[in-house]
């Protein structure tokens, strides 16, 4: 079984499996779990890459919560350039399409970015993360910026709560498929009592994603779903496919419990 | 690092805490003291983070953990667990201590911080395995082995008898008294009171504690060294993990080289990285 994923995009972007490494799961495709390989997926996606190094949230970026965790990363990654010396011969020598993610929080490195790795084969396509609470408008301008900067396969990772709303618009600025979603931001406390911020991580956030996933679904547009947020049992991936994805991506389940996550791939390749 | 099954065969209770020893030849094997282990404590998915210890004992077939006082709901989990019970474990983590071939006078230094302990796991226990491996005689290993414990209550020590016989133990209550009460403000010296006599003599040092343990260790170091030298002192950095691997970058630290990946770089670092 083979999944398109840009039919409508001249250099194609097929999975061999129905199961990608979200943002960051397995780093820069350089670590990884217990029993985790790289066949196991149909694409892995990087962390999010920015143009100049950031150094992220400080220390102290995990907070516990109930079924699952808040992860305030902050976007920490060496810089684009540094990114590609590092892990660019891996890459191209993987079988399986890296994608590209690109920081939400930087937005005016997108298109720049995208022109660079626009000729680089190792480079399957580009994850535009999109933060919660932004126009459409400006949905449809960063998408139409990278768009005119490369012709290779974007996917556009669209906040739960507001993917209704920015479907649209980012396909019509050129997404070839939409990833639904990125996680709601939350707070918690870490293990010393400071209040942090970030994405929920984990189960909890499965029904959010289940019902944004529907919703956009329902819109029928011309880009298929990817369902992204709490996936952590064949169920939900089977839920996520019943809603109208094409594929799922899995990240804390990879980091909180890998045998499950390989019985997950191993699921999907049986259907 | 591997996931796997271990069995709860054996529990003592040891005041408020304690200690679970666990069926894992495959893990017990590859650990090295100073790795961490990442134990699932729920049957479902509450808690949904692993819990991270560091073993308090190591042999073949097995680790021990400590299980602290408190009420963190993943340790409550584990202290009512049955013997028997399946223990989903992911270790070893990082990097653990390594006492250089050739040293003849290893110094170990503790603080039992509950603070810390409750955070990070990070526990003067951690050092226990590291101490039972320098102290058995074998070639090339250390000669004398001392070890140098500060706690805030005599309870909270580690007995003599879970000590090597030929290791040499000092150990000292640091009590830090709230402001308000009599005495309040006033903080006993800990172990600090030995180092000007260990500290010289000393081959290599080994410590756990908090980060503030390993900021006055720098100073004494410096003290009674003129210098602290990379290789001279080892110290675990007190980390919880969520991965273990690298990936999720949550055990992030700023340490003197920059923003690191505590999996990645440690848990156990050269004492110059964390206080340098």
């Amino acid at each position: 079984m083979t999944i398109e994923l840009a039919p409508h995009n001249k250099h194609s972007l097929t999975l061999a499996a129905p199961l990608l490494a979200g943002s960051g799961a397995v780093g820069y495709a350089d670590a990884w779990p217990p029993g985790v390989t790289a066949t196991m997926f149909g694409a892995i996606v990087t962390p999010p890459v920015s143009w100049r190094p950031r150094r992220g949230h400080p220390p102290g970026r995990l907070a516990e919560t109930p079924a699952g965790f808040v992860l305030a990363a902050g976007d920490h990654n060496p810089g684009f350039r540094r990114v590609l010396d590092d892990h660019l011969p891996d890459w191209r020598r993987l079988t399986v399409p890296i994608i590209m993610a690109l920081a939400g929080s930087a937005v005016e490195d997108w298109d720049r970015i995208a022109a660079h790795v626009e000729d680089e084969p190792a480079i399957a396509g580009l994850e535009l993360h999109v933060a919660e609470g932004v126009r459409p408008v400006d949905v449809a301008n960063w998408v139409g910026a990278v768009r005119r900067a490369t012709t290779l396969p974007l996917l556009v990772k669209l906040p739960s709560a507001q993917a209704p709303a920015l479907a649209s618009p980012a396909v019509q600025a050129g997404a070839d498929a939409l990833v639904i979603g990125a996680a709601p931001l939350a707070a918690g406390l870490t293990a010393a009592s400071a209040r942090i911020e970030g994405p929920l991580a984990g189960p909890a956030v499965f029904p959010v994603t289940l019902r944004a996933v529907a919703a956009v679904a329902g819109l029928g547009l011309p880009a298929p779903i990817i369902a992204a947020g709490g996936i952590g049992r064949l169920a939900d991936a089977e839920l996520c496919f019943d809603a109208g994805a094409v594929a799922v991506q899995i990240r804390s389940l990879l980091w909180v419990d890998p045998a499950t996550a390989v019985q997950l791939a191993a699921g999907l390749a049986g259907r | 690092m591997l996931q796997t099954t271990a069995t709860l065969i054996e529990r003592h209770t040891l005041g408020a805490s304690q200690e679970l020893r666990l069926q894992a030849p495959a893990l017990a094997r590859s650990l090295t003291p100073g790795q961490a282990v990442l134990v699932k404590t729920g049957w479902g998915v509450e808690p949904y983070l692993r819990r991270t210890f560091y073993p308090a004992g190591l042999d073949d077939e097995s680790l021990t953990l400590r299980v602290p006082p408190g009420g963190d709901w993943g340790h409550a989990w584990l202290r009512t667990v049955a013997i028997g019970a399946q223990l989903d474990c992911l270790g070893p983590v990082g990097i653990g201590y390594s006492v250089p071939a050739g040293a003849r006078n290893l110094l170990c230094l503790a603080e039992e911080d509950p603070a810390t302990v409750a955070g990070s796991g990070c526990s003067a226990w951690a050092l226990l395995p590291a101490i039972a491996a320098a102290a058995d005689g074998g070639r090339g290993k250390p000669s004398a082995v001392t070890f140098a414990m500060e706690a805030p209550s005599a309870r909270d020590l580690i007995p003599a008898h879970r000590l090597p016989a030929a290791v040499e133990y000092h150990t000292a209550v640091r009590a830090r008294r709230a402001a308000g009460h009599p005495g309040g403000g006033t903080t006993s010296e800990g172990v600090a009171q030995f180092l000007p006599e260990l500290l010289p003599w000393a081959d290599v040092v080994l410590a756990a504690g908090s980060l503030a343990f390993y900021s006055s260790l720098a100073t004494a170091v410096r003290a009674a060294r003129y210098e602290l030298t990379r290789g001279f002192a080892q110290a675990l950095y007190p980390a919880a993990f969520l991965c273990g691997v690298g990936a999720c970058q949550a055990c992030v630290a700023d340490l003197t080289t920059g923003r690191r990946r505590i999996c990645q770089r440690g848990p156990v670092l050269d004492l110059l990285d964390v206080a340098g």
